[in-house]
Protein backbone atom coordinates (compact mmCIF):
# COMPACT_ATOMS: atom_id res chain seq x y z
CA UNK A 1 0.00 0.00 0.00
CA UNK A 2 1.30 3.28 -0.87
CA UNK A 3 0.76 6.48 0.97
CA UNK A 4 1.82 10.21 -0.11
CA UNK A 5 1.40 12.80 2.99
CA UNK A 6 0.13 15.33 -0.02
CA UNK A 7 -2.57 12.82 -0.67
CA UNK A 8 -3.78 12.21 2.86
CA UNK A 9 -6.21 14.17 4.20
CA UNK A 10 -5.62 15.97 7.77
CA UNK A 11 -7.83 17.80 9.88
CA UNK A 12 -6.70 19.49 13.25
CA UNK A 13 -9.33 20.98 15.98
CA UNK A 14 -8.79 22.83 18.53
CA UNK A 15 -9.70 25.63 20.81
CA UNK A 16 -8.57 28.20 18.31
CA UNK A 17 -11.26 29.83 16.04
CA UNK A 18 -10.64 31.93 13.06
CA UNK A 19 -11.42 35.65 12.93
CA UNK A 20 -14.54 36.58 11.12
CA UNK A 21 -12.86 37.02 7.39
CA UNK A 22 -11.37 33.91 7.85
CA UNK A 23 -14.99 32.52 8.90
CA UNK A 24 -16.28 34.07 5.96
CA UNK A 25 -13.77 32.08 3.66
CA UNK A 26 -14.30 29.13 4.99
CA UNK A 27 -18.10 29.08 4.90
CA UNK A 28 -17.59 29.73 0.96
CA UNK A 29 -14.96 26.99 0.90
CA UNK A 30 -17.04 24.01 2.92
CA UNK A 31 -20.81 25.04 1.06
CA UNK A 32 -19.37 24.82 -2.39
CA UNK A 33 -16.79 21.69 -1.95
CA UNK A 34 -20.46 20.37 -0.65
CA UNK A 35 -22.76 21.55 -3.51
CA UNK A 36 -23.50 18.04 -4.27
CA UNK A 37 -24.59 17.32 -0.88
CA UNK A 38 -26.74 20.30 -1.06
CA UNK A 39 -28.33 19.15 -4.28
CA UNK A 40 -28.97 16.16 -2.29
CA UNK A 41 -30.83 16.84 0.40
CA UNK A 42 -32.85 19.43 -1.75
CA UNK A 43 -33.90 16.13 -3.93
CA UNK A 44 -34.62 14.08 -0.88
CA UNK A 45 -36.66 17.09 0.09
CA UNK A 46 -38.61 17.40 -3.03
CA UNK A 47 -38.88 13.49 -2.89
CA UNK A 48 -40.48 13.06 0.44
CA UNK A 49 -42.88 16.05 -0.17
CA UNK A 50 -44.20 14.95 -2.85
CA UNK A 51 -44.50 11.43 -1.39
CA UNK A 52 -47.88 11.01 0.38
CA UNK A 53 -50.13 12.54 -1.40
CA UNK A 54 -52.42 11.50 -4.33
CA UNK A 55 -51.18 14.44 -6.80
CA UNK A 56 -47.40 14.06 -5.42
CA UNK A 57 -45.74 17.26 -6.93
CA UNK A 58 -48.49 18.64 -8.75
CA UNK A 59 -48.99 20.01 -5.28
CA UNK A 60 -46.81 22.38 -5.80
CA UNK A 61 -48.18 23.76 -9.47
CA UNK A 62 -51.95 23.71 -7.38
CA UNK A 63 -50.50 24.88 -4.20
CA UNK A 64 -50.24 28.72 -5.13
CA UNK A 65 -53.27 28.76 -7.18
CA UNK A 66 -55.25 27.76 -3.96
CA UNK A 67 -53.53 30.59 -2.01
CA UNK A 68 -54.46 32.72 -4.74
CA UNK A 69 -58.24 31.69 -4.92
CA UNK A 70 -58.50 32.27 -1.52
CA UNK A 71 -56.90 35.62 -1.27
CA UNK A 72 -59.28 36.43 -4.67
CA UNK A 73 -62.49 35.44 -2.61
CA UNK A 74 -61.18 37.42 0.40
CA UNK A 75 -60.60 40.35 -1.22
CA UNK A 76 -62.85 40.80 -4.20
CA UNK A 77 -65.44 39.31 -3.08
CA UNK A 78 -65.89 40.03 0.52
CA UNK A 79 -64.02 43.03 0.79
CA UNK A 80 -65.36 44.16 -2.70
CA UNK A 81 -61.87 45.88 -3.79
CA UNK A 82 -61.41 45.67 -7.59
CA UNK A 83 -58.11 46.23 -9.53
CA UNK A 84 -58.56 44.79 -12.73
CA UNK A 85 -56.71 41.17 -13.30
CA UNK A 86 -56.29 40.98 -9.47
CA UNK A 87 -55.79 37.39 -9.43
CA UNK A 88 -52.11 38.56 -11.61
CA UNK A 89 -51.71 40.74 -9.31
CA UNK A 90 -51.45 38.94 -6.01
CA UNK A 91 -50.08 35.79 -7.98
CA UNK A 92 -46.89 37.78 -8.94
CA UNK A 93 -46.29 38.42 -4.87
CA UNK A 94 -47.64 35.40 -3.47
CA UNK A 95 -45.33 32.98 -5.33
CA UNK A 96 -42.04 34.15 -4.47
CA UNK A 97 -43.81 34.75 -0.80
CA UNK A 98 -44.28 31.21 -0.73
CA UNK A 99 -40.68 30.47 -1.09
CA UNK A 100 -39.64 32.88 1.54
CA UNK A 101 -41.86 31.21 4.09
CA UNK A 102 -41.32 27.95 3.46
CA UNK A 103 -37.89 28.36 2.92
CA UNK A 104 -37.64 29.93 6.40
CA UNK A 105 -39.82 27.47 8.17
CA UNK A 106 -37.94 25.20 6.81
CA UNK A 107 -34.28 26.42 7.61
CA UNK A 108 -35.69 26.86 11.20
CA UNK A 109 -35.69 23.26 12.37
CA UNK A 110 -33.11 22.10 9.40
CA UNK A 111 -30.70 22.14 12.11
CA UNK A 112 -32.54 20.77 15.18
CA UNK A 113 -33.98 18.11 12.87
CA UNK A 114 -30.68 16.50 12.35
CA UNK A 115 -29.31 16.36 15.58
CA UNK A 116 -28.56 12.56 15.48
CA UNK A 117 -26.27 13.13 12.10
CA UNK A 118 -24.96 16.14 13.51
CA UNK A 119 -23.30 14.58 16.81
CA UNK A 120 -22.59 11.28 14.00
CA UNK A 121 -20.72 13.10 11.08
CA UNK A 122 -18.59 15.72 10.72
CA UNK A 123 -19.84 17.76 7.98
CA UNK A 124 -20.16 21.42 7.41
CA UNK A 125 -23.38 22.41 8.91
CA UNK A 126 -24.31 25.35 7.24
CA UNK A 127 -25.51 22.98 4.19
CA UNK A 128 -28.42 22.30 6.24
CA UNK A 129 -29.88 25.99 6.28
CA UNK A 130 -28.76 26.25 2.40
CA UNK A 131 -30.18 23.10 1.37
CA UNK A 132 -33.97 24.34 3.30
CA UNK A 133 -33.38 27.85 0.73
CA UNK A 134 -32.34 26.06 -2.15
CA UNK A 135 -35.61 23.33 -2.24
CA UNK A 136 -37.33 26.95 -2.07
CA UNK A 137 -36.30 27.86 -5.01
CA UNK A 138 -37.49 24.52 -6.73
CA UNK A 139 -41.09 25.28 -5.66
CA UNK A 140 -40.79 28.66 -7.05
CA UNK A 141 -39.44 26.97 -10.37
CA UNK A 142 -42.37 25.03 -10.41
CA UNK A 143 -44.41 27.81 -9.45
CA UNK A 144 -43.80 29.84 -12.52
CA UNK A 145 -45.51 26.73 -14.81
CA UNK A 146 -48.96 28.52 -13.72
CA UNK A 147 -48.00 31.79 -14.01
CA UNK A 148 -46.52 31.59 -17.20
CA UNK A 149 -49.95 29.49 -17.73
CA UNK A 150 -51.88 32.54 -16.37
CA UNK A 151 -50.74 34.79 -18.49
CA UNK A 152 -50.88 33.04 -21.65
CA UNK A 153 -54.45 31.72 -21.18
CA UNK A 154 -55.58 34.48 -19.22
CA UNK A 155 -53.55 38.10 -19.64
CA UNK A 156 -52.05 37.63 -22.84
CA UNK A 157 -51.56 41.21 -23.17
CA UNK A 158 -49.60 41.70 -19.84
CA UNK A 159 -47.26 39.00 -21.49
CA UNK A 160 -44.12 40.62 -21.94
CA UNK A 161 -39.66 40.26 -22.25
CA UNK A 162 -39.93 41.96 -19.30
CA UNK A 163 -40.55 38.25 -17.37
CA UNK A 164 -36.67 37.54 -18.68
CA UNK A 165 -36.08 39.73 -15.25
CA UNK A 166 -37.70 37.18 -12.68
CA UNK A 167 -34.55 35.45 -12.24
CA UNK A 168 -32.53 38.43 -11.49
CA UNK A 169 -35.21 39.61 -8.73
CA UNK A 170 -35.25 36.08 -7.22
CA UNK A 171 -31.35 36.29 -6.95
CA UNK A 172 -31.95 39.20 -4.73
CA UNK A 173 -34.56 37.43 -2.96
CA UNK A 174 -32.29 34.42 -2.56
CA UNK A 175 -29.72 36.24 -0.77
CA UNK A 176 -31.64 38.16 1.67
CA UNK A 177 -33.50 34.55 2.04
CA UNK A 178 -30.07 32.95 2.89
CA UNK A 179 -29.31 35.66 5.34
CA UNK A 180 -32.51 34.75 6.85
CA UNK A 181 -32.24 31.15 7.30
CA UNK A 182 -28.90 31.01 8.08
CA UNK A 183 -29.85 33.31 11.38
CA UNK A 184 -33.44 31.21 12.38
CA UNK A 185 -31.42 28.38 12.09
CA UNK A 186 -28.96 28.93 14.23
CA UNK A 187 -31.17 30.49 17.00
CA UNK A 188 -33.55 28.01 17.20
CA UNK A 189 -30.87 25.24 18.05
CA UNK A 190 -30.56 27.45 21.69
CA UNK A 191 -34.84 28.84 22.08
CA UNK A 192 -37.44 26.37 20.01
CA UNK A 193 -39.38 29.22 20.45
CA UNK A 194 -38.32 30.41 16.90
CA UNK A 195 -40.72 28.19 14.99
CA UNK A 196 -43.66 29.02 17.12
CA UNK A 197 -42.89 32.74 17.02
CA UNK A 198 -42.19 33.15 13.27
CA UNK A 199 -45.24 31.82 11.85
CA UNK A 200 -46.71 34.84 13.32
CA UNK A 201 -44.31 37.38 12.46
CA UNK A 202 -43.73 35.96 9.04
CA UNK A 203 -47.93 36.50 8.60
CA UNK A 204 -47.82 39.56 9.96
CA UNK A 205 -44.97 40.94 7.57
CA UNK A 206 -46.80 39.61 4.70
CA UNK A 207 -49.92 41.84 5.47
CA UNK A 208 -47.73 44.60 6.31
CA UNK A 209 -45.93 43.92 2.81
CA UNK A 210 -47.99 45.23 -0.89
CA UNK A 211 -48.80 42.01 -1.46
CA UNK A 212 -52.76 41.88 -1.56
CA UNK A 213 -52.68 45.66 -2.20
CA UNK A 214 -50.28 47.90 -3.97
CA UNK A 215 -48.04 50.48 -3.61
CA UNK A 216 -50.19 53.35 -4.74
CA UNK A 217 -52.76 51.76 -2.03
CA UNK A 218 -49.52 52.50 0.40
CA UNK A 219 -48.73 55.96 -0.98
CA UNK A 220 -52.36 56.72 -0.15
CA UNK A 221 -52.50 55.29 3.30
CA UNK A 222 -49.01 57.14 4.61
CA UNK A 223 -49.86 60.40 2.76
CA UNK A 224 -49.05 63.18 5.00
CA UNK A 225 -46.56 60.83 6.81
CA UNK A 226 -43.12 60.35 4.51
CA UNK A 227 -41.16 59.29 7.77
CA UNK A 228 -44.06 56.02 7.63
CA UNK A 229 -43.76 55.92 4.22
CA UNK A 230 -39.96 55.81 4.81
CA UNK A 231 -39.93 52.64 7.03
CA UNK A 232 -42.10 50.94 4.74
CA UNK A 233 -39.67 51.12 2.38
CA UNK A 234 -37.09 49.82 4.20
CA UNK A 235 -38.83 46.58 4.03
CA UNK A 236 -37.19 43.80 1.62
CA UNK A 237 -40.29 42.79 0.11
CA UNK A 238 -41.77 46.41 -0.55
CA UNK A 239 -38.80 46.34 -2.99
CA UNK A 240 -38.93 42.73 -4.15
CA UNK A 241 -43.26 42.66 -4.65
CA UNK A 242 -42.64 45.55 -6.60
CA UNK A 243 -40.22 44.26 -8.72
CA UNK A 244 -41.84 40.50 -9.31
CA UNK A 245 -45.12 43.04 -9.91
CA UNK A 246 -43.54 45.51 -12.04
CA UNK A 247 -42.62 42.62 -14.62
CA UNK A 248 -45.10 40.55 -14.83
CA UNK A 249 -48.59 42.87 -14.16
CA UNK A 250 -47.28 46.21 -14.40
CA UNK A 251 -48.39 48.81 -11.48
CA UNK A 252 -51.48 49.87 -10.26
CA UNK A 253 -52.17 53.74 -10.85
CA UNK A 254 -53.81 56.20 -8.47
CA UNK A 255 -57.57 55.95 -9.97
CA UNK A 256 -57.27 51.59 -9.91
CA UNK A 257 -56.71 51.20 -12.41
CA UNK A 258 -53.22 49.67 -13.71
CA UNK A 259 -50.35 49.95 -16.20
CA UNK A 260 -48.94 47.38 -18.80
CA UNK A 261 -45.47 45.73 -17.27
CA UNK A 262 -42.83 47.92 -16.54
CA UNK A 263 -39.10 47.69 -15.72
CA UNK A 264 -38.08 46.97 -12.54
CA UNK A 265 -37.22 50.05 -10.06
CA UNK A 266 -33.04 48.66 -10.56
CA UNK A 267 -31.86 51.21 -7.75
CA UNK A 268 -34.26 49.92 -5.39
CA UNK A 269 -33.16 46.24 -5.85
CA UNK A 270 -29.12 47.39 -5.63
CA UNK A 271 -29.39 49.08 -2.71
CA UNK A 272 -31.31 45.67 -1.39
CA UNK A 273 -29.04 43.34 -3.27
CA UNK A 274 -25.91 45.47 -0.76
CA UNK A 275 -27.98 45.50 1.80
CA UNK A 276 -28.68 41.49 1.59
CA UNK A 277 -25.07 40.92 0.94
CA UNK A 278 -24.05 42.76 3.97
CA UNK A 279 -26.65 40.61 5.83
CA UNK A 280 -25.43 37.04 4.52
CA UNK A 281 -22.04 38.32 5.63
CA UNK A 282 -23.28 39.00 9.19
CA UNK A 283 -25.53 36.09 9.39
CA UNK A 284 -22.72 33.49 7.98
CA UNK A 285 -20.57 34.77 10.79
CA UNK A 286 -23.35 34.24 13.45
CA UNK A 287 -23.76 30.80 11.99
CA UNK A 288 -20.11 29.34 12.50
CA UNK A 289 -19.13 31.26 15.60
CA UNK A 290 -22.39 28.87 16.99
CA UNK A 291 -21.60 26.18 14.86
CA UNK A 292 -19.25 24.43 17.19
CA UNK A 293 -21.41 24.24 19.99
CA UNK A 294 -24.62 22.94 18.19
CA UNK A 295 -23.42 19.12 19.03
CA UNK A 296 -23.01 19.94 22.49
CA UNK A 297 -26.09 21.89 22.77
CA UNK A 298 -28.53 19.45 20.36
CA UNK B 1 -7.67 -15.09 15.16
CA UNK B 2 -5.18 -12.64 16.69
CA UNK B 3 -4.08 -9.56 17.70
CA UNK B 4 -2.94 -8.42 13.72
CA UNK B 5 0.83 -6.69 13.65
CA UNK B 6 1.76 -3.89 12.60
CA UNK B 7 1.94 -4.37 8.56
CA UNK B 8 5.58 -3.28 7.11
CA UNK B 9 6.05 -0.12 4.61
CA UNK B 10 3.11 1.74 6.46
CA UNK B 11 2.94 5.43 6.75
CA UNK B 12 4.59 5.73 10.49
CA UNK B 13 2.89 9.24 11.03
CA UNK B 14 0.34 8.75 13.48
CA UNK B 15 -2.94 8.25 12.10
CA UNK B 16 -4.37 10.09 15.61
CA UNK B 17 -2.66 12.51 17.75
CA UNK B 18 -4.31 14.01 20.71
CA UNK B 19 -2.73 16.34 23.43
CA UNK B 20 -4.03 17.74 26.35
CA UNK B 21 -7.50 17.27 25.04
CA UNK B 22 -10.61 18.85 27.27
CA UNK B 23 -14.32 19.18 26.39
CA UNK B 24 -15.85 21.38 28.72
CA UNK B 25 -19.94 21.45 28.33
CA UNK B 26 -21.28 24.60 29.52
CA UNK B 27 -24.26 23.04 31.60
CA UNK B 28 -26.66 26.56 30.89
CA UNK B 29 -26.63 25.91 27.66
CA UNK B 30 -26.53 22.05 27.06
CA UNK B 31 -30.29 22.05 28.38
CA UNK B 32 -33.10 22.44 26.11
CA UNK B 33 -33.98 26.20 26.39
CA UNK B 34 -36.80 28.50 26.32
CA UNK B 35 -36.63 31.87 26.55
CA UNK B 36 -38.28 31.79 29.96
CA UNK B 37 -35.85 29.59 31.31
CA UNK B 38 -33.13 31.12 30.19
CA UNK B 39 -34.02 34.53 31.27
CA UNK B 40 -33.84 33.13 34.64
CA UNK B 41 -30.65 31.52 33.90
CA UNK B 42 -29.15 34.90 33.35
CA UNK B 43 -30.40 36.20 36.75
CA UNK B 44 -28.49 32.83 38.34
CA UNK B 45 -25.25 33.75 36.59
CA UNK B 46 -24.08 35.04 39.34
CA UNK B 47 -24.10 31.58 41.54
CA UNK B 48 -21.08 30.44 39.84
CA UNK B 49 -20.51 29.14 36.70
CA UNK B 50 -21.96 25.99 35.32
CA UNK B 51 -19.55 23.75 33.68
CA UNK B 52 -18.64 20.29 33.49
CA UNK B 53 -15.50 19.47 32.05
CA UNK B 54 -16.47 15.97 29.55
CA UNK B 55 -12.38 14.89 29.02
CA UNK B 56 -9.56 16.72 30.69
CA UNK B 57 -6.30 16.47 29.83
CA UNK B 58 -6.43 13.37 27.38
CA UNK B 59 -3.02 12.30 25.52
CA UNK B 60 -2.34 9.53 23.40
CA UNK B 61 -1.35 8.80 19.67
CA UNK B 62 -2.56 6.07 17.51
CA UNK B 63 -0.59 4.75 14.70
CA UNK B 64 -1.99 3.34 11.74
CA UNK B 65 -2.84 -0.55 11.83
CA UNK B 66 -3.51 0.18 15.30
CA UNK B 67 -6.59 -0.63 17.42
CA UNK B 68 -8.03 1.17 20.36
CA UNK B 69 -10.36 -0.31 22.74
CA UNK B 70 -12.06 2.36 24.75
CA UNK B 71 -13.78 1.64 28.24
CA UNK B 72 -14.73 2.19 31.22
CA UNK B 73 -18.24 3.45 33.07
CA UNK B 74 -20.94 5.27 32.04
CA UNK B 75 -20.46 8.82 31.87
CA UNK B 76 -16.59 8.51 31.54
CA UNK B 77 -16.50 10.66 28.75
CA UNK B 78 -15.85 7.53 25.65
CA UNK B 79 -18.12 8.80 23.37
CA UNK B 80 -17.61 12.69 23.86
CA UNK B 81 -13.95 11.26 22.74
CA UNK B 82 -14.98 9.81 19.87
CA UNK B 83 -16.98 12.54 19.06
CA UNK B 84 -14.05 15.07 19.41
CA UNK B 85 -11.67 12.34 16.86
CA UNK B 86 -14.31 12.69 14.39
CA UNK B 87 -13.69 16.48 14.45
CA UNK B 88 -17.88 16.86 15.54
CA UNK B 89 -16.53 18.66 18.72
CA UNK B 90 -14.10 21.13 18.92
CA UNK B 91 -12.08 20.82 21.73
CA UNK B 92 -11.95 23.43 24.69
CA UNK B 93 -8.81 22.90 25.24
CA UNK B 94 -5.63 21.39 23.81
CA UNK B 95 -5.20 20.37 20.03
CA UNK B 96 -6.16 16.95 18.27
CA UNK B 97 -4.91 15.88 14.54
CA UNK B 98 -6.45 13.05 12.51
CA UNK B 99 -4.67 11.74 9.32
CA UNK B 100 -6.85 9.93 6.55
CA UNK B 101 -10.42 9.43 5.98
CA UNK B 102 -12.18 9.48 8.57
CA UNK B 103 -15.48 7.04 9.10
CA UNK B 104 -17.43 8.07 12.29
CA UNK B 105 -20.79 6.78 11.90
CA UNK B 106 -20.61 6.23 15.99
CA UNK B 107 -23.92 4.88 16.79
CA UNK B 108 -24.78 3.26 12.93
CA UNK B 109 -27.60 4.05 11.23
CA UNK B 110 -28.74 7.30 13.17
CA UNK B 111 -28.51 9.35 10.94
CA UNK B 112 -30.76 7.86 8.17
CA UNK B 113 -33.66 9.85 6.23
CA UNK B 114 -36.80 7.52 7.70
CA UNK B 115 -38.35 8.40 4.08
CA UNK B 116 -35.95 7.65 1.83
CA UNK B 117 -35.17 4.02 0.50
CA UNK B 118 -31.98 2.26 1.70
CA UNK B 119 -30.30 3.37 -1.78
CA UNK B 120 -30.82 6.69 -1.66
CA UNK B 121 -29.13 6.77 2.05
CA UNK B 122 -26.52 5.12 0.98
CA UNK B 123 -25.57 7.87 -1.01
CA UNK B 124 -27.11 10.52 1.22
CA UNK B 125 -24.13 9.08 3.49
CA UNK B 126 -21.62 9.35 1.29
CA UNK B 127 -22.72 12.95 0.87
CA UNK B 128 -22.71 13.63 4.07
CA UNK B 129 -19.29 11.96 4.63
CA UNK B 130 -17.85 13.77 1.87
CA UNK B 131 -17.29 11.12 -0.82
CA UNK B 132 -17.83 12.20 -4.38
CA UNK B 133 -21.06 10.47 -6.32
CA UNK B 134 -19.11 8.23 -8.64
CA UNK B 135 -17.01 6.66 -6.08
CA UNK B 136 -19.72 6.13 -3.81
CA UNK B 137 -21.80 4.32 -6.47
CA UNK B 138 -19.26 2.24 -7.63
CA UNK B 139 -19.08 1.12 -3.51
CA UNK B 140 -22.65 0.65 -3.82
CA UNK B 141 -23.19 -3.23 -4.34
CA UNK B 142 -20.38 -4.27 -2.20
CA UNK B 143 -22.45 -2.38 0.59
CA UNK B 144 -25.73 -3.51 -0.20
CA UNK B 145 -24.46 -6.93 -0.19
CA UNK B 146 -22.73 -7.21 2.94
CA UNK B 147 -25.80 -5.70 4.40
CA UNK B 148 -27.40 -8.53 3.42
CA UNK B 149 -30.83 -7.08 3.92
CA UNK B 150 -32.58 -8.42 0.66
CA UNK B 151 -35.54 -6.73 -1.16
CA UNK B 152 -35.45 -4.06 1.75
CA UNK B 153 -32.86 -2.19 -0.30
CA UNK B 154 -35.45 -0.43 -2.13
CA UNK B 155 -38.15 0.36 0.91
CA UNK B 156 -37.95 3.25 2.98
CA UNK B 157 -35.98 3.02 6.10
CA UNK B 158 -38.53 3.49 8.19
CA UNK B 159 -39.92 -0.05 7.27
CA UNK B 160 -36.49 -1.53 8.42
CA UNK B 161 -36.13 -3.46 11.70
CA UNK B 162 -33.27 -2.19 14.34
CA UNK B 163 -30.79 -5.09 13.42
CA UNK B 164 -31.39 -4.15 9.65
CA UNK B 165 -30.59 -0.63 10.16
CA UNK B 166 -27.51 -1.53 11.72
CA UNK B 167 -26.52 -3.60 9.53
CA UNK B 168 -26.63 -1.23 6.27
CA UNK B 169 -25.33 1.46 8.92
CA UNK B 170 -21.99 -0.66 9.54
CA UNK B 171 -21.67 -1.70 6.24
CA UNK B 172 -21.54 2.26 5.23
CA UNK B 173 -19.51 3.24 8.00
CA UNK B 174 -16.69 0.68 6.94
CA UNK B 175 -17.39 0.22 3.00
CA UNK B 176 -16.11 3.75 2.35
CA UNK B 177 -12.75 2.87 2.81
CA UNK B 178 -11.36 4.79 6.16
CA UNK B 179 -8.12 5.41 7.16
CA UNK B 180 -9.55 6.04 10.90
CA UNK B 181 -12.73 4.53 11.80
CA UNK B 182 -14.63 5.42 15.57
CA UNK B 183 -17.00 2.98 16.40
CA UNK B 184 -19.40 3.22 19.41
CA UNK B 185 -20.97 0.89 20.99
CA UNK B 186 -21.85 -1.35 17.46
CA UNK B 187 -20.33 -4.52 18.15
CA UNK B 188 -24.17 -6.38 20.03
CA UNK B 189 -25.88 -5.15 17.19
CA UNK B 190 -27.77 -7.41 14.38
CA UNK B 191 -27.79 -11.51 15.19
CA UNK B 192 -25.35 -13.82 15.86
CA UNK B 193 -24.29 -14.31 12.34
CA UNK B 194 -23.76 -10.26 11.48
CA UNK B 195 -21.81 -10.26 14.55
CA UNK B 196 -19.60 -12.79 13.52
CA UNK B 197 -19.47 -11.52 10.17
CA UNK B 198 -18.64 -7.41 11.37
CA UNK B 199 -15.98 -8.45 14.03
CA UNK B 200 -14.20 -9.77 10.63
CA UNK B 201 -14.72 -7.12 9.04
CA UNK B 202 -13.13 -4.93 11.62
CA UNK B 203 -10.32 -7.03 11.71
CA UNK B 204 -9.29 -6.75 8.44
CA UNK B 205 -9.88 -2.86 8.53
CA UNK B 206 -6.88 -3.22 11.07
CA UNK B 207 -4.99 -5.06 9.46
CA UNK B 208 -4.62 -3.30 6.56
CA UNK B 209 -3.02 -0.47 7.62
CA UNK B 210 -5.91 1.51 9.48
CA UNK B 211 -6.81 2.68 12.52
CA UNK B 212 -9.82 1.67 14.61
CA UNK B 213 -10.73 3.29 18.01
CA UNK B 214 -13.72 1.62 19.22
CA UNK B 215 -15.79 2.00 22.34
CA UNK B 216 -17.58 -0.79 23.84
CA UNK B 217 -18.64 -2.84 26.83
CA UNK B 218 -17.61 -5.91 25.60
CA UNK B 219 -14.42 -6.84 27.38
CA UNK B 220 -13.97 -9.81 25.40
CA UNK B 221 -13.42 -7.80 22.58
CA UNK B 222 -10.94 -5.33 23.99
CA UNK B 223 -8.87 -8.10 25.30
CA UNK B 224 -9.07 -10.51 22.08
CA UNK B 225 -8.94 -7.95 19.32
CA UNK B 226 -7.40 -5.02 20.60
CA UNK B 227 -3.62 -4.58 20.61
CA UNK B 228 -4.47 -1.61 22.79
CA UNK B 229 -7.01 0.12 25.26
CA UNK B 230 -7.84 3.14 27.55
CA UNK B 231 -9.43 3.51 30.39
CA UNK B 232 -11.42 6.40 31.05
CA UNK B 233 -12.81 7.84 33.94
CA UNK B 234 -14.92 10.72 34.66
CA UNK B 235 -13.06 12.47 31.49
CA UNK B 236 -9.47 11.55 32.51
CA UNK B 237 -7.23 8.74 31.24
CA UNK B 238 -6.59 6.09 34.58
CA UNK B 239 -4.70 3.65 32.77
CA UNK B 240 -3.45 2.72 28.64
CA UNK B 241 -1.29 0.64 27.64
CA UNK B 242 -1.73 -3.57 26.74
CA UNK B 243 -5.41 -4.56 26.94
CA UNK B 244 -5.36 -7.20 29.42
CA UNK B 245 -4.07 -5.06 32.25
CA UNK B 246 -6.19 -1.99 31.28
CA UNK B 247 -9.37 -4.38 31.57
CA UNK B 248 -8.22 -5.63 35.11
CA UNK B 249 -7.85 -2.63 36.46
CA UNK B 250 -11.47 -1.73 34.54
CA UNK B 251 -12.30 -5.00 36.13
CA UNK B 252 -11.30 -4.29 39.39
CA UNK B 253 -12.32 -0.45 39.93
CA UNK B 254 -16.24 -1.95 38.79
CA UNK B 255 -15.99 -4.04 41.74
CA UNK B 256 -14.98 -1.27 44.42
CA UNK B 257 -17.50 0.79 42.81
CA UNK B 258 -20.16 -1.49 43.11
CA UNK B 259 -18.93 -2.47 46.85
CA UNK B 260 -19.29 1.55 47.84
CA UNK B 261 -22.51 2.32 46.27
CA UNK B 262 -24.99 2.60 49.09
CA UNK B 263 -27.12 -0.71 49.11
CA UNK B 264 -30.63 -0.11 48.19
CA UNK B 265 -32.71 -1.59 50.87
CA UNK B 266 -34.99 -4.30 48.86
Amino acid sequence: MQFTAQATPVFSSSARRPNPLGLIREAVTEIWSRRHLVGYLVRADLKKKGADTVLGNLWWVIDPLLQMTVYVILVSVIFARSQPDYPLFIFAAILPWKWFSTAVGDATVAVTLQDRLIKQVRFPLLVLPTAAVMAGVANFAFGLIPLFAMLVFLYPERLSTLVVFIPVIAAVQLVFTLAIGFVVSGINVFYRDVGNLSRHVLRLWFYLSPALYGPATVHKLASGHPTIFRIIELNPFYTLFTAYRNVIYGTETPDGGSTLPIPPDWGGLAGLLVASLVLLALATIFFKRLEPTFAKVL
Amino acid sequence: MSVPDLPRGVDPAPAIVARELGVRYNLRLTRKNTLRTSFMNLRARANGEREFWALRDVSFKLVHGESLGVIGPNGAGKSTLLQVLAGIIAPSAGTVEVRGQVSSLLTLGAGFDQELTGRDNILLAGAFLGIREEEMRGRMEGIIEYADIGQFIDAPIKTYSSGMRARLGFSIATFVDPDVLLLDEVLGTGDEAFRVKSKARILEIAASAKAVVLVTHDLHWVTDFCNRAMLLEQGRVVAEGDPQEVVDIHVDHSAKARENAPVKPA
